[in-house]
């Protein structure tokens, strides 16, 4: 064989590999959309079928009116743990990176370590001490708990960019009078646009896609994001699949748009997040 | 009173952390304290609205240390980890050097192999418990369609599969993190220094194993230490998938921690077990500032 022939074997072999892998990542995520379509009838007959076999909107009628509230909900924890992240995360990755203070080190090293914290660990301790500040059963309780996924991560990414600003941008600002708050959210802020989606689609995936702090934040009070709705039709016994599939699909549709619309500050904001300075 | 420019900065930069140094001390500080606290008190249903309880010196370790579930718990969580990383290295290392061919169709891989990182982590437990089920399952269809098992494969139910279940689940959603940061460290190994490898005769094998992995080993530590770190706190997909069943089979120690201090309402007991966790954990941190510094020392001096 020719070296021309083997380099060309060799790419349609990597081709095949590349494909059997996409198949089994994107398997999970084909059978949870056609199984939202299908009927109770055929999801309980005891087969598989690995083609759409016959097509229903009953899952998604009765998850529309039973689950839209769920939406809601999350939607309003991630928006807000979104906004909760850059609000603390913003200014203090720019101090962190831009002022020359005596708790750099130590913060930034503390940072680390939150992130290596495990959440079950916050949420037992978070459970009491918000009974005891009224924040049990509360979206703000519930943002504050799902910050502790996105902060550290974000002032890090934050900080890590506002590294790369030059302080000459800095200096032209104070030179025309402006104060030092004036330089950071009219001068830095815009220029970090990218660096703050990064951080900003990743706060809110966290807060959508949080399930253990809304387990033992929220008991049983009205407030009900969609993951905590799916874990109510996993019965122990019977679980109720066309409404578990559907209500799933639901879940899956803000990482759909991210990958679609936001791709780029996902797989950079991926590498940032573990290789920090 | 003017003050001087530094000064002024200096009170600037403080304010800046304000924000950021009040959540660490409420949300982070407060509770690892807390839950210390926690652990050396007697609680019980009657408690919870009360911040303190009567001490109980070491008797919520000593449960920890003669409760066959949590001990359990605790070694279901290291045969856990160890599988997931093991499984999510040798697949997503492999995925990452694929990348690093051209070939038709590599972009399109390489941006959709991120998906299952994307996915809420419960949603992906559910989704899998659909596919490994017992009847009407599409893994069971599979293999019995094709012959692999003569009668569907109890994953779920069977107390000796369901750990097995969960690490294929947790490969499943782990492999892009390993592939994306893997791949990344490899596109930053310059290209003399393949090129020098492909001349002296190395073939692929020793390539890969004298010249690449050396280089790029400080990432593959952080890789495998964030991986560590990572997986000892999953819960939400074991909840999903098992629920730490069946007969406490696939408890981990942040399922067993939860299922003592909220469905038992022993909160001390559901707090030394954290300690435990807090533990692992806690002896990684040394490890990952002193790697984190070292591979963004060599990273940088490297390609960029």
């Amino acid at each position: 064989m020719t070296h021309l022939q083997r380099s060309k074997t060799l790419r349609w072999l990597c081709t095949l590999a590349t494909a059997a892998a996409l198949v089994i990542v994107l398997f999970p995520v084909y059978a949870v959309i056609v199984g939202s379509f299908e009927s109770t009838q055929t999801l309980f007959s005891g087969t598989y079928y690995w083609l759409p076999h016959g097509a229903t909107l009953d899952n998604y009628r009765t998850v529309i009116q039973a689950q839209s509230g769920h939406v809601l909900t999350s939607l309003i924890v991630g928006v807000g743990t979104a906004v909760l992240a850059l609000i603390v995360a913003a200014p203090a990755a720019y101090a962190l990176a831009k002022y020359r203070l005596r708790v750099t080190v130590i913060l930034v090293s503390s940072l680390l370590v939150c992130q290596i914290v495990p959440s079950i660990v916050l949420a037992t301790s978070l459970f009491i001490v918000f009974h005891w500040t009224h924040l049990v059963n509360s979206y703000p309780g519930l943002i504050i708990a799902d910050g502790t996924y996105a902060i550290p991560f974000a002032i890090l990414v934050l900080r890590a960019f506002f590294f790369s600003l030059p302080n000459e941008v800095m200096q032209a600002a104070r030179v025309d009078g402006a104060s030092e708050w004036q330089t950071f959210h009219r001068i830095v802020v815009p220029l970090a646009r990218s660096a703050v989606i990064t951080v900003a689609v990743f706060a809110f995936l966290s807060g959508w896609g949080d399930f253990i702090f809304a387990l033992t934040i929220l008991s049983g009070s009205g407030i009900e994001p969609i993951t905590l709705g799916i874990y109510t039709y996993l019965g122990n016994y019977s679980t109720d699949w066309g409404a578990v599939m559907a209500s799933g699909v639901f879940a899956m549709v803000p990482a759909g748009v991210m990958l679609v619309a936001a791709q780029r500050y996902i797989a950079s904001g991926l590498t940032a997040g573990s290789v920090v300075g | 009173m003017h003050l001087t420019a530094w000064r002024r900065r200096q009170i600037a930069g403080w304010l800046f952390l304000t924000p950021a140094i009040a959540y660490i001390l409420f949300a982070f500080a407060l509770p690892i304290v807390y839950n210390v606290m926690l652990s050396f008190e007697e609680t019980s249903p009657a408690t919870i609205g009360d911040f303190t309880a009567p001490f109980a010196g070491l008797a919520n370790y000593r449960f920890i240390l003669n409760d066959p579930t949590s001990t359990a718990a605790i070694v279901h969580t290291f045969e856990f980890t160890a599988g997931s990383l093991f499984g999510q290295f040798v697949i997503g290392f492999a995925l990452a050097l694929l990348f690093t061919v051209r070939f038709p169709g590599r972009t399109l891989g390489r941006s959709l192999v991120i998906i299952p990182w994307l996915i809420p982590l419960f949603v992906t437990g559910v989704i899998f418990k659909f596919l490994f089920q017992l009847e009407g399952g599409a893994v069971n269809q599979l293999l019995v369609d094709v012959g692999l098992a003569r009668h569907p494969i109890d994953w779920l139910d069977n107390p000796h599969l369901a750990l097995w279940t969960l690490l294929i689940a947790n490969i499943w959603l782990g492999v892009p993190f390993f592939t994306l940061l893997l791949y990344s460290a490899l596109q930053d190994v310059p290209v003399e220094v393949k090129e020098a490898a492909l001349m002296d005769g190395a073939g692929p094998w020793q390539r890969l194993r004298l010249v690449i992995v050396p280089i790029i080993l400080p990432v593959i530590e952080v890789t495998f230490l964030l991986g560590f770190v990572f997986t000892v706190k999953v819960f939400d997909l074991v909840i999903a998938l098992t629920g730490g069943g069946p007969a406490n089979a696939t408890q981990l120690i942040t399922t067993w921690s939860y299922n003592l201090s909220f469905q038992q309402f022993s909160f001390g007991q559901g707090a030394a077990l954290n300690n435990v966790l807090l533990l692992l954990a806690v002896i990684c941190a040394p490890l990952y500032l002193l790697l984190s510094r070292d591979s963004l020392r060599r990273s940088s001096g490297a390609a960029r």
